[in-house]
Protein backbone atom coordinates (compact mmCIF):
# COMPACT_ATOMS: atom_id res chain seq x y z
CA UNK A 1 0.00 0.00 0.00
CA UNK A 2 1.29 3.40 -0.87
CA UNK A 3 1.79 5.81 1.98
CA UNK A 4 -0.29 8.32 0.08
CA UNK A 5 -3.25 6.07 0.84
CA UNK A 6 -2.44 5.86 4.50
CA UNK A 7 -4.93 7.39 6.86
CA UNK A 8 -2.55 7.32 9.80
CA UNK A 9 -1.13 10.77 10.43
CA UNK A 10 2.64 10.99 10.58
CA UNK A 11 3.56 12.22 14.06
CA UNK A 12 5.23 15.62 14.14
CA UNK A 13 8.94 15.09 14.52
CA UNK A 14 10.64 18.29 13.57
CA UNK A 15 14.24 18.77 14.46
CA UNK A 16 16.57 15.95 13.56
CA UNK A 17 15.71 15.71 9.87
CA UNK A 18 16.18 19.46 9.45
CA UNK A 19 19.58 19.29 11.12
CA UNK A 20 20.69 16.49 8.83
CA UNK A 21 19.49 18.24 5.65
CA UNK A 22 20.97 21.60 6.63
CA UNK A 23 24.32 20.16 7.70
CA UNK A 24 27.09 21.20 5.33
CA UNK A 25 28.38 17.62 5.61
CA UNK A 26 25.13 16.21 4.21
CA UNK A 27 26.21 14.33 1.04
CA UNK A 28 23.77 16.02 -1.35
CA UNK A 29 26.38 17.77 -3.47
CA UNK A 30 25.59 21.27 -2.23
CA UNK A 31 29.25 22.01 -1.56
CA UNK A 32 29.99 22.57 -5.26
CA UNK A 33 27.48 25.45 -5.52
CA UNK A 34 28.17 29.03 -4.43
CA UNK A 35 24.78 30.43 -5.43
CA UNK A 36 26.25 33.13 -7.66
CA UNK A 37 28.77 34.22 -5.05
CA UNK A 38 31.83 33.11 -7.02
CA UNK A 39 30.79 35.07 -10.13
CA UNK A 40 30.01 38.12 -7.98
CA UNK A 41 33.47 37.89 -6.41
CA UNK A 42 35.13 37.46 -9.82
CA UNK A 43 33.40 40.65 -11.00
CA UNK A 44 34.60 42.58 -8.00
CA UNK A 45 31.09 43.08 -6.65
CA UNK A 46 32.00 41.50 -3.33
CA UNK A 47 35.31 42.19 -1.59
CA UNK A 48 34.55 41.65 2.05
CA UNK A 49 31.96 41.22 4.73
CA UNK A 50 30.43 44.66 4.07
CA UNK A 51 29.43 43.55 0.53
CA UNK A 52 28.60 40.01 1.56
CA UNK A 53 25.89 41.11 3.99
CA UNK A 54 23.56 42.68 1.38
CA UNK A 55 24.31 39.86 -1.08
CA UNK A 56 23.13 37.25 1.41
CA UNK A 57 20.17 39.32 2.57
CA UNK A 58 19.04 39.82 -1.04
CA UNK A 59 19.59 36.17 -1.87
CA UNK A 60 17.46 35.18 1.10
CA UNK A 61 14.62 37.51 0.10
CA UNK A 62 14.63 36.25 -3.50
CA UNK A 63 15.93 32.71 -4.00
CA UNK A 64 15.51 31.86 -0.33
CA UNK A 65 11.88 32.93 -0.39
CA UNK A 66 11.16 30.91 -3.54
CA UNK A 67 12.90 27.74 -2.34
CA UNK A 68 11.27 28.04 1.09
CA UNK A 69 7.84 28.28 -0.52
CA UNK A 70 8.37 25.14 -2.61
CA UNK A 71 9.98 23.19 0.22
CA UNK A 72 7.01 24.02 2.46
CA UNK A 73 4.51 23.13 -0.29
CA UNK A 74 6.25 19.80 -0.93
CA UNK A 75 6.36 18.96 2.79
CA UNK A 76 2.66 19.77 3.06
CA UNK A 77 1.88 17.61 0.02
CA UNK A 78 4.01 14.69 1.23
CA UNK A 79 2.34 14.71 4.63
CA UNK A 80 -1.24 14.98 3.37
CA UNK A 81 -0.80 12.52 0.50
CA UNK A 82 -1.16 13.62 -3.12
CA UNK A 83 -1.45 11.92 -6.48
CA UNK A 84 1.73 11.32 -8.45
CA UNK A 85 0.65 14.01 -10.87
CA UNK A 86 1.04 16.61 -8.12
CA UNK A 87 4.83 16.20 -8.21
CA UNK A 88 4.87 17.00 -11.91
CA UNK A 89 2.78 20.11 -11.24
CA UNK A 90 5.11 21.34 -8.50
CA UNK A 91 8.07 20.66 -10.78
CA UNK A 92 6.64 22.67 -13.67
CA UNK A 93 5.56 25.50 -11.36
CA UNK A 94 9.09 25.78 -9.93
CA UNK A 95 10.48 25.61 -13.46
CA UNK A 96 8.26 28.52 -14.54
CA UNK A 97 9.61 30.57 -11.61
CA UNK A 98 13.25 29.85 -12.52
CA UNK A 99 13.88 31.55 -15.86
CA UNK A 100 17.66 31.04 -15.76
CA UNK A 101 18.61 27.74 -17.40
CA UNK A 102 21.78 27.70 -15.29
CA UNK A 103 19.79 28.10 -12.09
CA UNK A 104 17.40 25.33 -13.09
CA UNK A 105 20.35 23.03 -13.72
CA UNK A 106 21.96 23.93 -10.38
CA UNK A 107 18.67 23.21 -8.61
CA UNK A 108 18.17 19.86 -10.34
CA UNK A 109 21.81 18.82 -9.77
CA UNK A 110 21.40 19.41 -6.04
CA UNK A 111 17.98 17.77 -6.14
CA UNK A 112 19.45 14.68 -7.75
CA UNK A 113 22.31 14.55 -5.25
CA UNK A 114 19.86 14.89 -2.40
CA UNK A 115 17.67 12.17 -3.95
CA UNK A 116 20.57 9.71 -3.88
CA UNK A 117 21.15 10.39 -0.22
CA UNK A 118 17.41 10.22 0.46
CA UNK A 119 16.92 6.87 -1.22
CA UNK A 120 19.50 5.41 1.15
CA UNK A 121 18.50 7.44 4.19
CA UNK A 122 14.75 7.87 4.05
CA UNK A 123 13.27 5.29 1.66
CA UNK A 124 9.52 5.70 1.34
CA UNK A 125 6.75 5.15 -1.20
CA UNK A 126 6.25 8.90 -1.53
CA UNK A 127 9.94 9.40 -2.32
CA UNK A 128 9.77 6.66 -4.96
CA UNK A 129 6.70 8.28 -6.52
CA UNK A 130 8.42 11.66 -6.58
CA UNK A 131 11.51 10.21 -8.27
CA UNK A 132 9.45 8.17 -10.71
CA UNK A 133 7.67 11.34 -11.80
CA UNK A 134 10.73 13.64 -11.64
CA UNK A 135 14.03 11.70 -11.63
CA UNK A 136 15.93 14.96 -11.18
CA UNK A 137 13.65 16.83 -8.80
CA UNK A 138 14.19 20.45 -7.93
CA UNK A 139 16.18 20.79 -4.73
CA UNK A 140 13.51 22.48 -2.56
CA UNK A 141 10.88 19.93 -3.61
CA UNK A 142 12.90 16.95 -2.46
CA UNK A 143 13.94 18.76 0.71
CA UNK A 144 10.25 19.22 1.41
CA UNK A 145 9.36 15.62 0.63
CA UNK A 146 12.07 14.24 2.93
CA UNK A 147 11.00 16.62 5.68
CA UNK A 148 7.30 15.87 5.29
CA UNK A 149 7.79 12.10 5.20
CA UNK A 150 9.93 12.30 8.32
CA UNK A 151 7.24 14.07 10.30
CA UNK A 152 8.66 17.55 9.85
CA UNK A 153 6.31 20.47 9.34
CA UNK A 154 6.20 22.72 6.27
CA UNK A 155 7.87 25.46 8.30
CA UNK A 156 10.77 23.11 9.04
CA UNK A 157 11.27 22.37 5.36
CA UNK A 158 11.03 26.08 4.58
CA UNK A 159 13.64 26.91 7.24
CA UNK A 160 16.02 24.33 5.81
CA UNK A 161 15.64 25.63 2.26
CA UNK A 162 15.97 29.26 3.30
CA UNK A 163 19.04 28.52 5.41
CA UNK A 164 20.71 26.59 2.58
CA UNK A 165 20.08 29.59 0.30
CA UNK A 166 22.51 31.62 2.43
CA UNK A 167 24.78 29.08 4.14
CA UNK A 168 26.29 27.77 0.91
CA UNK A 169 27.25 31.23 -0.43
CA UNK A 170 28.47 32.23 3.04
CA UNK A 171 30.93 29.35 3.28
CA UNK A 172 31.93 29.92 -0.36
CA UNK A 173 32.80 33.50 0.58
CA UNK A 174 35.11 32.26 3.32
CA UNK A 175 36.91 30.03 0.83
CA UNK A 176 37.06 32.50 -2.06
CA UNK A 177 37.90 35.68 -0.19
CA UNK A 178 39.59 34.28 2.89
CA UNK A 179 37.11 36.11 5.10
CA UNK A 180 37.07 35.68 8.85
CA UNK A 181 34.73 32.72 9.44
CA UNK A 182 33.52 34.28 12.67
CA UNK A 183 32.55 37.50 10.93
CA UNK A 184 30.76 35.59 8.16
CA UNK A 185 28.93 33.48 10.71
CA UNK A 186 27.93 36.72 12.40
CA UNK A 187 26.27 37.87 9.17
CA UNK A 188 24.34 34.62 8.90
CA UNK A 189 23.40 34.81 12.58
CA UNK A 190 22.09 38.33 12.01
CA UNK A 191 19.79 36.93 9.33
CA UNK A 192 18.13 34.59 11.87
CA UNK A 193 15.01 36.67 12.20
CA UNK A 194 14.76 37.21 8.45
CA UNK A 195 15.16 33.44 7.96
CA UNK A 196 12.32 32.78 10.37
CA UNK A 197 10.15 35.36 8.64
CA UNK A 198 10.77 33.76 5.23
CA UNK A 199 9.95 30.32 6.61
CA UNK A 200 6.82 31.58 8.31
CA UNK A 201 5.53 33.23 5.14
CA UNK A 202 6.28 30.07 3.15
CA UNK A 203 4.48 27.84 5.65
CA UNK A 204 1.43 30.09 5.53
CA UNK A 205 0.88 29.28 1.84
CA UNK A 206 2.13 25.66 1.89
CA UNK A 207 -1.32 24.19 1.20
CA UNK A 208 -2.22 26.60 -1.59
CA UNK A 209 -2.78 25.59 -5.20
CA UNK A 210 0.75 25.42 -6.69
CA UNK A 211 -0.32 27.84 -9.43
CA UNK A 212 -0.94 30.51 -6.81
CA UNK A 213 2.34 30.18 -4.91
CA UNK A 214 4.57 33.26 -4.78
CA UNK A 215 7.09 33.67 -7.60
CA UNK A 216 9.88 35.97 -6.40
CA UNK A 217 12.53 36.54 -9.05
CA UNK A 218 16.19 37.52 -8.68
CA UNK A 219 17.43 39.26 -11.83
CA UNK A 220 21.07 39.70 -10.79
CA UNK A 221 21.39 36.11 -9.57
CA UNK A 222 19.99 34.93 -12.90
CA UNK A 223 22.61 36.93 -14.78
CA UNK A 224 25.43 35.82 -12.48
CA UNK A 225 24.38 32.17 -12.88
CA UNK A 226 24.31 32.39 -16.67
CA UNK A 227 27.74 34.03 -16.75
CA UNK A 228 29.28 31.58 -14.29
CA UNK A 229 28.22 28.70 -16.52
CA UNK A 230 29.46 29.99 -19.86
CA UNK A 231 31.87 32.88 -19.67
CA UNK A 232 34.68 31.17 -17.89
CA UNK A 233 35.08 27.77 -19.48
CA UNK A 234 38.79 28.38 -19.83
CA UNK A 235 39.24 29.61 -16.27
CA UNK A 236 39.38 27.41 -13.24
CA UNK A 237 36.40 27.92 -10.99
CA UNK A 238 35.87 26.29 -7.65
CA UNK A 239 32.08 26.09 -7.94
CA UNK A 240 29.58 24.78 -10.49
CA UNK A 241 27.20 27.67 -9.80
CA UNK B 1 -9.62 56.65 -10.88
CA UNK B 2 -10.96 53.31 -12.12
CA UNK B 3 -10.83 52.49 -15.77
CA UNK B 4 -11.09 49.35 -17.91
CA UNK B 5 -10.21 49.35 -21.60
CA UNK B 6 -10.90 46.56 -24.08
CA UNK B 7 -9.23 45.62 -27.32
CA UNK B 8 -10.16 42.65 -29.52
CA UNK B 9 -8.36 41.78 -32.74
CA UNK B 10 -9.64 39.17 -35.17
CA UNK B 11 -8.41 37.73 -38.42
CA UNK B 12 -10.69 38.55 -41.34
CA UNK B 13 -10.51 35.67 -43.84
CA UNK B 14 -12.04 37.82 -46.61
CA UNK B 15 -9.29 40.45 -46.63
CA UNK B 16 -6.59 38.32 -45.05
CA UNK B 17 -5.94 41.08 -42.53
CA UNK B 18 -6.41 41.56 -38.82
CA UNK B 19 -9.29 43.83 -37.89
CA UNK B 20 -10.14 45.46 -34.57
CA UNK B 21 -13.52 44.13 -33.54
CA UNK B 22 -13.61 45.95 -30.27
CA UNK B 23 -11.68 49.00 -29.24
CA UNK B 24 -12.93 50.65 -26.10
CA UNK B 25 -10.77 53.28 -24.46
CA UNK B 26 -11.48 54.64 -21.01
CA UNK B 27 -9.58 57.61 -19.64
CA UNK B 28 -6.75 57.56 -18.84
CA UNK B 29 -6.22 54.51 -21.08
CA UNK B 30 -6.53 55.57 -24.68
CA UNK B 31 -6.22 53.09 -27.54
CA UNK B 32 -5.34 54.63 -30.90
CA UNK B 33 -5.59 52.44 -34.01
CA UNK B 34 -2.80 53.08 -36.49
CA UNK B 35 -2.17 51.97 -40.03
CA UNK B 36 -0.57 48.56 -39.61
CA UNK B 37 2.10 46.93 -41.68
CA UNK B 38 0.97 43.99 -43.80
CA UNK B 39 -1.48 41.77 -41.96
CA UNK B 40 -0.63 43.14 -38.51
CA UNK B 41 -3.02 45.46 -36.71
CA UNK B 42 -1.20 48.25 -34.89
CA UNK B 43 -2.58 50.07 -31.88
CA UNK B 44 -0.94 52.68 -29.71
CA UNK B 45 -1.60 52.73 -26.00
CA UNK B 46 -1.52 56.28 -24.69
CA UNK B 47 -1.77 57.23 -21.05
CA UNK B 48 -3.85 60.34 -21.63
CA UNK B 49 -3.65 61.89 -18.16
CA UNK B 50 -0.68 61.69 -15.85
CA UNK B 51 -1.23 58.09 -14.98
CA UNK B 52 -0.99 55.83 -13.21
CA UNK B 53 -1.40 57.72 -9.96
CA UNK B 54 -1.57 56.19 -6.51
CA UNK B 55 -5.10 54.90 -5.96
CA UNK B 56 -5.78 54.29 -9.67
CA UNK B 57 -7.18 50.92 -10.68
CA UNK B 58 -6.53 50.52 -14.37
CA UNK B 59 -7.21 47.40 -16.41
CA UNK B 60 -6.71 46.52 -20.03
CA UNK B 61 -8.22 43.39 -21.59
CA UNK B 62 -6.73 42.27 -24.88
CA UNK B 63 -8.01 39.38 -27.01
CA UNK B 64 -6.30 38.18 -30.13
CA UNK B 65 -8.46 35.78 -32.13
CA UNK B 66 -7.36 32.73 -34.14
CA UNK B 67 -4.74 33.67 -36.71
CA UNK B 68 -4.89 37.38 -35.86
CA UNK B 69 -1.77 39.50 -35.33
CA UNK B 70 -1.80 42.54 -33.06
CA UNK B 71 0.96 44.90 -32.09
CA UNK B 72 0.14 47.11 -29.12
CA UNK B 73 2.82 49.71 -28.50
CA UNK B 74 3.34 52.45 -25.98
CA UNK B 75 4.29 55.89 -27.25
CA UNK B 76 5.93 57.51 -24.24
CA UNK B 77 7.42 56.52 -20.93
CA UNK B 78 4.97 55.98 -18.09
CA UNK B 79 5.55 57.89 -14.88
CA UNK B 80 4.28 56.04 -11.84
CA UNK B 81 3.38 58.90 -9.48
CA UNK B 82 2.15 59.06 -5.90
CA UNK B 83 -1.53 59.80 -5.43
CA UNK B 84 -2.99 62.47 -3.16
CA UNK B 85 -4.08 59.93 -0.59
CA UNK B 86 -0.93 57.84 -0.74
CA UNK B 87 -2.70 54.65 -1.82
CA UNK B 88 -1.21 52.15 -4.22
CA UNK B 89 -2.13 52.25 -7.89
CA UNK B 90 -2.58 49.17 -10.05
CA UNK B 91 -2.34 48.52 -13.74
CA UNK B 92 -3.50 45.05 -14.78
CA UNK B 93 -3.17 43.81 -18.34
CA UNK B 94 -4.87 40.57 -19.24
CA UNK B 95 -4.23 39.08 -22.67
CA UNK B 96 -5.66 36.02 -24.38
CA UNK B 97 -4.13 34.84 -27.62
CA UNK B 98 -5.94 32.13 -29.60
CA UNK B 99 -4.61 29.44 -31.95
CA UNK B 100 -2.22 30.84 -34.51
CA UNK B 101 -2.56 34.34 -33.06
CA UNK B 102 0.28 36.68 -32.21
CA UNK B 103 0.43 39.53 -29.74
CA UNK B 104 3.29 41.98 -29.42
CA UNK B 105 2.72 44.12 -26.33
CA UNK B 106 5.54 46.64 -26.14
CA UNK B 107 4.95 49.45 -23.67
CA UNK B 108 7.58 52.12 -23.16
CA UNK B 109 9.60 52.20 -19.91
CA UNK B 110 7.92 52.83 -16.56
CA UNK B 111 9.68 55.32 -14.31
CA UNK B 112 9.04 54.67 -10.63
CA UNK B 113 9.13 58.17 -9.15
CA UNK B 114 9.77 59.01 -5.51
CA UNK B 115 6.97 58.00 -3.13
CA UNK B 116 5.00 56.24 -5.87
CA UNK B 117 3.30 52.98 -4.89
CA UNK B 118 2.36 50.95 -7.89
CA UNK B 119 1.47 47.37 -8.78
CA UNK B 120 1.78 46.14 -12.34
CA UNK B 121 0.27 42.82 -13.35
CA UNK B 122 0.40 41.04 -16.68
CA UNK B 123 -1.38 37.76 -17.29
CA UNK B 124 -1.21 36.16 -20.71
CA UNK B 125 -3.11 33.00 -21.62
CA UNK B 126 -1.83 31.46 -24.80
CA UNK B 127 -3.29 28.76 -27.03
CA UNK B 128 -0.96 25.90 -27.97
CA UNK B 129 0.67 27.59 -30.96
CA UNK B 130 -0.03 31.22 -30.09
CA UNK B 131 2.89 33.65 -30.09
CA UNK B 132 3.68 36.42 -27.65
CA UNK B 133 6.28 39.07 -27.24
CA UNK B 134 6.18 41.47 -24.34
CA UNK B 135 8.66 43.79 -22.71
CA UNK B 136 8.92 45.55 -19.40
CA UNK B 137 11.52 48.21 -18.65
CA UNK B 138 11.49 49.63 -15.14
CA UNK B 139 13.49 52.73 -14.23
CA UNK B 140 14.28 53.36 -10.57
CA UNK B 141 13.35 57.04 -10.28
CA UNK B 142 14.07 60.06 -12.42
CA UNK B 143 17.64 61.41 -12.51
CA UNK B 144 19.02 61.59 -9.01
CA UNK B 145 15.74 60.46 -7.49
CA UNK B 146 15.21 57.50 -5.19
CA UNK B 147 12.44 55.27 -6.48
CA UNK B 148 9.10 54.72 -4.81
CA UNK B 149 7.73 51.19 -4.59
CA UNK B 150 6.69 49.05 -7.48
CA UNK B 151 5.77 45.40 -7.59
CA UNK B 152 5.37 43.67 -10.87
CA UNK B 153 3.99 40.22 -11.60
CA UNK B 154 4.03 38.40 -14.90
CA UNK B 155 2.17 35.15 -15.48
CA UNK B 156 2.31 33.52 -18.89
CA UNK B 157 0.51 30.22 -19.35
CA UNK B 158 -0.14 27.95 -22.30
CA UNK B 159 -3.25 25.96 -21.57
CA UNK B 160 -2.60 24.36 -18.18
CA UNK B 161 1.16 24.71 -18.54
CA UNK B 162 2.91 27.58 -16.77
CA UNK B 163 5.50 29.22 -19.05
CA UNK B 164 6.75 32.02 -16.80
CA UNK B 165 5.81 33.34 -13.40
CA UNK B 166 7.89 36.20 -12.04
CA UNK B 167 7.26 38.72 -9.29
CA UNK B 168 9.73 41.52 -8.73
CA UNK B 169 9.99 44.34 -6.26
CA UNK B 170 11.52 47.74 -6.98
CA UNK B 171 12.23 50.39 -4.39
CA UNK B 172 13.20 48.20 -1.44
CA UNK B 173 16.60 49.66 -0.58
CA UNK B 174 17.98 46.29 0.52
CA UNK B 175 17.02 44.55 -2.73
CA UNK B 176 17.85 47.49 -5.01
CA UNK B 177 21.42 47.57 -3.72
CA UNK B 178 22.01 43.84 -3.26
CA UNK B 179 24.33 42.32 -5.83
CA UNK B 180 21.98 39.30 -5.70
CA UNK B 181 18.95 41.32 -6.84
CA UNK B 182 19.32 44.59 -8.79
CA UNK B 183 23.01 45.10 -8.00
CA UNK B 184 22.55 48.84 -7.57
CA UNK B 185 21.70 49.28 -11.23
CA UNK B 186 18.96 51.75 -12.13
CA UNK B 187 17.12 49.95 -14.90
CA UNK B 188 15.66 46.45 -15.09
CA UNK B 189 14.51 45.21 -18.46
CA UNK B 190 12.81 41.92 -19.28
CA UNK B 191 11.38 40.64 -22.53
CA UNK B 192 9.42 37.45 -23.03
CA UNK B 193 9.30 35.81 -26.42
CA UNK B 194 7.09 32.81 -27.09
CA UNK B 195 7.56 32.10 -30.75
CA UNK B 196 7.05 28.44 -31.48
CA UNK B 197 10.70 27.74 -32.33
CA UNK B 198 11.85 28.38 -28.78
CA UNK B 199 13.14 24.84 -28.44
CA UNK B 200 16.12 25.96 -30.50
CA UNK B 201 17.04 28.84 -28.18
CA UNK B 202 20.55 28.46 -26.81
CA UNK B 203 21.29 30.35 -23.61
CA UNK B 204 23.49 33.35 -24.36
CA UNK B 205 24.62 36.17 -22.11
CA UNK B 206 26.78 39.23 -21.72
CA UNK B 207 27.98 40.87 -18.52
CA UNK B 208 24.57 42.28 -17.57
CA UNK B 209 22.18 40.68 -20.02
CA UNK B 210 21.05 37.20 -20.92
CA UNK B 211 18.64 35.27 -23.10
CA UNK B 212 17.59 31.92 -21.67
CA UNK B 213 15.14 29.31 -22.90
CA UNK B 214 12.17 28.70 -20.63
CA UNK B 215 11.53 25.04 -19.83
CA UNK B 216 7.98 24.89 -21.20
CA UNK B 217 8.73 26.88 -24.36
CA UNK B 218 9.45 30.55 -24.75
CA UNK B 219 12.53 32.52 -23.83
CA UNK B 220 13.28 35.35 -21.44
CA UNK B 221 15.71 38.19 -21.98
CA UNK B 222 16.91 39.97 -18.85
CA UNK B 223 18.97 43.17 -18.58
CA UNK B 224 20.25 45.23 -15.68
CA UNK B 225 21.56 48.58 -16.93
CA UNK B 226 22.48 52.06 -15.75
CA UNK B 227 20.04 53.80 -18.09
CA UNK B 228 16.97 53.00 -20.18
CA UNK B 229 18.70 53.50 -23.54
CA UNK B 230 21.34 50.91 -22.69
CA UNK B 231 18.70 48.58 -21.29
CA UNK B 232 16.69 48.69 -24.52
CA UNK B 233 19.80 48.25 -26.65
CA UNK B 234 20.93 45.21 -24.66
CA UNK B 235 17.42 43.74 -24.65
CA UNK B 236 17.46 44.02 -28.44
CA UNK B 237 20.89 42.38 -28.48
CA UNK B 238 19.64 39.53 -26.29
CA UNK B 239 16.49 38.98 -28.35
CA UNK B 240 18.48 39.07 -31.60
CA UNK B 241 19.92 35.69 -30.59
CA UNK B 242 16.45 34.14 -30.72
CA UNK B 243 16.19 32.01 -33.87
CA UNK B 244 12.63 33.10 -34.71
CA UNK B 245 11.99 36.25 -36.77
CA UNK B 246 11.06 38.56 -33.90
CA UNK B 247 10.90 42.10 -35.26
Amino acid sequence: MSMTDSTEPVPVRSGAVSLILADSRFPGGGHVHSGGLEEAVERGLIHGTADLRPFLAGRLRATGELTAVFAAAAAHAAARGVTRRHWAVLDSEFDARTPSAAQREASRAQGRGTARAASAGWPSPVLRELLAETPRPHHPVILGVITGMSGGRPVDAASTAAYLAVSGPASAAVRLLGLDPLAVNGIVANLSRALDDVAGRAAAVAGDDPRDLPAPGAPALDLLAEAQLRHHKEEVRLFAS
Amino acid sequence: MKATAHLTAEFDPVTGRTVLRRLRSMAPLTLLPKRGAGDVALVHLVNSATAPLGGDELALHVRVGPGARLRLSGVAATLALPGQRGGAGTMAVHAEVAEGGRLDYLPEPTVVTARARHHALLTAELAADARLRTREVLVLGRDGERPGELTTAMHVTRGEVPVLRQELTIGDALLDGSSAYLAGRRVLGTEVVVAGSDGAVEPVSGQWWSLTPLPAGGALATVLAEDAVTAERELAEAVSHHPAPIG
